[in-house]
């Protein structure tokens, strides 16, 4: 344990004060800053990223690890089809329709089987990654950008989850179901300016 | 208080390293150093690195050792072949599959067989020691930067995996996974995107 502490501090202490041998282009600074913003700057986005953290709390284990986990692997797979230009009809509706989903699954303290679940927040991970994937921008550092977008996402979705974990309070209960029903409205309001 | 004093002299040791470059033993010095931190200051090295140490990391015991070796195996034959003027192309979208794939088994958490723990290690050095093409015009400095490199490439997936194999409580292996899984996402993501380009 000695050894490896030791081995921390001096990474630590070399990246602090060494300068790298760096062939690669972009800014890496400004990448990650850009991509951590962007899913911040959604409201859409914020709400139902907190949903899915909020409702995987509610629900306990194993949907509060796995629905996190799911959530970003089958977001990058909407990322992809973003960047490659494929057509997805009604994303923005589909970003809507998974507050308002995901909201009532949690006000309603709905449990529906593992799969179900899964199935819910993988599909509308889709359009949250294909939003992300097709306004990617050029001329940053790709990877510190995707980087930085998808530990933005996971970041909110800890946020739900710790919310979430009030639910074992009575007052935490009905604060978690209130947080949920409130998503829920959010996702009719960006639904109706969208129609 | 060892520790902390441990640690006191390894920063310490660290901070005179810009003086002591006046005074190098050999020319080059800095290009070593620099070459140390390359892995840790490219996205793309790091995602690879850590998802390979969290996977290594997580394993049982013979596959810890295994692994490592086939890393090193892989970096070693990279470097040997850069140094000997040989760089592929594709290097960098080989380092990002390997860091989707390493990070999605992170995320799967399922014992993985040793031959294809082994066959991602070793892909994950070779591709790394081939994306780290030096940018000096002397091969004297771009062979030290390549050492450093191989150095700092081991020195950082030995630390990653070693902290992910003392990771034993349940919120910690969830904690695993889920950045495990946002590796995945975000390698996944960029390969899309220098595929696109």
């Amino acid at each position: 344990m000695q050894s490896l502490r030791l081995s921390l501090g001096i990474i630590g202490a070399s990246v602090l004060t060494a300068a790298p041998a760096l062939a690669h282009s972009g800014s890496i600074s400004g990448g990650f800053v850009g991509g951590f913003a962007h899913p911040l700057f959604g409201a859409d986005h914020v709400v139902a990223m907190v949903a899915v953290g909020l409702w995987g709390a509610f629900l306990g284990a194993p949907a509060i690890f796995i629905l996190p986990v799911i959530f970003p692997l089958v977001m990058a797979s909407g990322g992809v089809l973003g960047i490659l230009g494929v057509a997805l009809p009604g994303t923005e509706v589909g970003i809507a329709i998974s507050a308002i989903v995901l909201g009532s699954m949690v006000a309603l303290a709905a449990r529906p089987p593992d799969w179900v679940q899964q199935a819910v927040v993988g599909a509308f991970a889709v359009f949250h990654g294909y939003s992300h994937g097709a306004e990617l921008p050029g001329g940053v550092d790709a990877v510190a950008y995707s980087i930085g977008f998808v530990v933005a996402t996971g970041l909110l979705h800890l946020s739900g989850i710790a919310l979430g974990l009030t639910v074992r309070w009575p007052a935490g209960y009905i604060g978690v179901r209130g947080t949920g029903a409130a998503i829920a409205c959010a996702g009719l309001v960006f639904l109706w300016q969208l129609l | 208080m060892t520790q902390i004093a441990l640690l006191l002299v390894g920063l310490l040791s660290h901070l005179s390293i810009d003086a002591a470059m006046a005074d190098a033993p050999f020319k080059g010095a800095g290009n070593f150093y620099g070459g140390l931190l390359h892995p840790l200051f490219v996205p793309a090295h790091v995602l690879a690195v850590v998802s390979t140490g969290l996977l290594i990391g997580r394993q049982k015991s013979r596959l810890r050792w295994l692994a490592p070796a086939s890393y090193v195996v892989g970096l070693a034959v990279g470097f040997a072949a850069m140094m000997s003027a040989y760089a592929p192309q594709i290097a960098a979208e080989v380092l990002l599959a390997a860091a989707a794939a390493s990070g999605g088994l992170v995320a799967l958490a399922r014992p993985l067989p040793e031959i294809l723990a082994c066959a991602l290690a070793l892909t994950t050095g070779l591709a790394l020691a081939f994306d780290s093409p030096p940018s000096v015009i002397s091969v004297r400095d771009a062979n030290v930067i390549l050492m450093g490199t191989f150095c700092g490439a081991i020195v950082l997936l030995f630390a990653v995996a070693k902290v992910t194999s003392t990771l034993r409580r349940e919120w910690q292996r969830i904690a695993t996974r889920i950045f495990g899984s946002w590796i995945a996402a975000s390698a996944v993501l960029v390969l899309a995107l220098q595929l696109a380009r």
